[in-house]
Formats: structure tokens, C-alpha cells, sequence
């Protein structure tokens, strides 16, 4: 057995995948048990909204956009910002660049470093 | 009329269709301690899909007709439809109201009819374990 110590702890692969293969079992187990007299394809195979027509798939799902939405509400004067600076058009990123390379520059000219 | 088997237990899912409410608590005391369905494996289920009894009450509102049959389709087959109270089985109190579809066996089949405003729960008790005999006869037949 190949276990690693950390001095705090321990880290045994074997172990791991033992549990993984036990509670992948397990849950075999339990859905073979399941309900089986339902039909695929129809009604009785739908998710169950308390007899609300269920939405579309991509309807169910909570968007990434709503999990952040009070990082962006709280960070909203900088994102606005930013999010207007980034068109995703590559000449207006090239113009950035060139335009901060030119403040650069006559920066460092000014300080006499060039 | 006899039970053969209690091999699995009855589960059972309830839908309002716009009842007054006097039924459903009706419902609900069949499974407090004086009459505890639960000893007979007799239980009220969160989902229709895990369910193989529906209880239906009310009068079916406009609003719940597609609702009604809705949940009716979800429930896995074989499957039986149990109607508690006057309102379903007739309109009731809410007979030929602007807003009503039902009764029930209008919208969806009903196997087993309870009438009472509100019915005693050993009416309903009843009507679950005539459900419990056509169900195992469905069963038996191979209906699906």
C-alpha cells in the first residue's frame, strides 16, 4: 500500500477509489430499485413542477450570469466601464495598445530615460 | 372485498383542484395516530411519478384543468383516480359556478368515487383500499 504522510495527515489512493467503487455500488443499488413501471418518452418521464408545464432544458438551469449577478451589482461602476472598453474587436485592442505605448513613451521621454 | 397481498406499499399523491380545503384536512387526518394509514403502508407522496393512487379534490377550477391533467399523465401505470368529496364527484357547493370545468370524471378517469362534505376518513381509508383491490386486479390483468 502506497500511502503518502504528510505529517498531518495521510493520502492513500487505494482508499479513494475503494470508496468510489463502494458508493458508485451503493447507488446501483439504490436506483435499481427505483420506480420502473413509468414509460420513457412520455409525461411520466418529465420533471415534476407541481403541474406546471416544465420550461425548455436550457430554461431549467440557473445561468452563470445570475450566480455572479451581485458581484457585477456591487462592482457595477467598474464593470461598466470595462465591459464598454472590451467591444472584442481586435483593432480596437491594437489601438489600446499602441495608445499606451505612446503615453509610455512620452512618459519615459519626459523623464529623460530615452 | 379482500385484499391478496400487501407485497409493496401504497403510495399516493393529492392535487387541489380548488377545494374548500375540508376535504384535504379530511386526507390529513386519516394519517395522524387515531387512524394511521402509515401502519398499512399507505402514505401520501411528494411527486406524482412515485405514486400509484391519485387523490383528487375540489371541483376543478379553469385554472387547474391542465394541471389536473398534467399530474394524471405523470403518474406511472398502471394507476388509479380517487375522488374525495362531493365537489369532484358533482360540483358540490360550487355546482355550474362560472369558473368551473369538472367534475372531475370529466377531465381525467376516476376509479373510485368518495362522496361526504367533507367524507369521514374511514370513508376515504375505504376508497384507498378499493383502489388498493382494482390496482392489484390492473396489476394481475397486466395493464400498463
Amino acid at each position: 500500500m502506497s500511502i503518502l504522510e504528510t505529517g498531518l495527515d495521510f493520502w492513500n489512493p487505494i482508499i479513494w477509489i475503494s470508496v468510489f467503487v463502494i458508493v458508485g455500488a451503493l447507488v446501483c443499488i439504490f436506483r435499481s430499485r427505483g420506480q420502473k413501471r413509468y414509460k420513457k418518452g412520455t409525461a411520466q418521464a418529465e420533471i415534476f413542477l407541481s403541474g406546471e408545464e416544465p420550461p425548455a432544458v436550457e430554461q431549467r438551469h440557473i445561468k452563470a450570469h445570475n450566480i455572479y449577478w451581485g458581484f457585477f451589482e456591487t462592482l457595477a461602476g467598474y464593470y461598466d466601464r470595462n465591459i464598454r472598453a472590451h467591444t472584442g474587436i481586435v483593432n480596437d485592442y491594437v489601438m489600446w495598445f499602441v495608445v499606451l505605448i505612446a503615453i509610455t513613451a512620452v512618459i519615459l521621454f519626459v523623464v529623460g530615460l530615452l | 372485498m379482500s385484499l391478496s397481498s400487501f407485497r409493496r406499499a401504497l403510495w399516493a399523491y393529492h392535487i387541489n383542484t380548488g377545494s374548500c380545503n375540508g376535504c384535504d384536512i379530511e386526507i390529513l387526518a386519516t394519517l395522524t395516530p387515531r387512524y394511521d394509514v402509515e401502519r398499512f403502508g399507505i402514505m401520501l407522496v411528494g411527486s406524482p411519478r412515485h405514486a400509484d393512487v391519485l387523490l383528487v379534490t375540489g371541483p376543478v377550477s379553469r385554472q387547474m384543468v391542465s394541471r389536473l391533467k398534467r399530474v394524471y399523465e405523470q403518474v406511472p401505470d398502471p394507476k388509479m383516480v380517487i375522488v374525495v368529496g362531493n365537489c369532484g364527484i358533482e360540483g358540490g357547493v360550487f355546482y355550474e359556478s362560472y369558473n368551473l370545468v369538472g367534475p372531475v370524471d370529466q377531465i381525467i378517469p376516476v376509479d373510485v368515487y368518495v362522496p361526504g362534505c367533507p367524507p369521514r376518513p374511514e370513508a376515504i381509508i375505504e376508497a384507498v383500499a378499493k383502489a388498493w383491490v382494482k390496482l392489484e386486479q390492473a396489476e394481475k390483468r397486466g395493464v400498463t
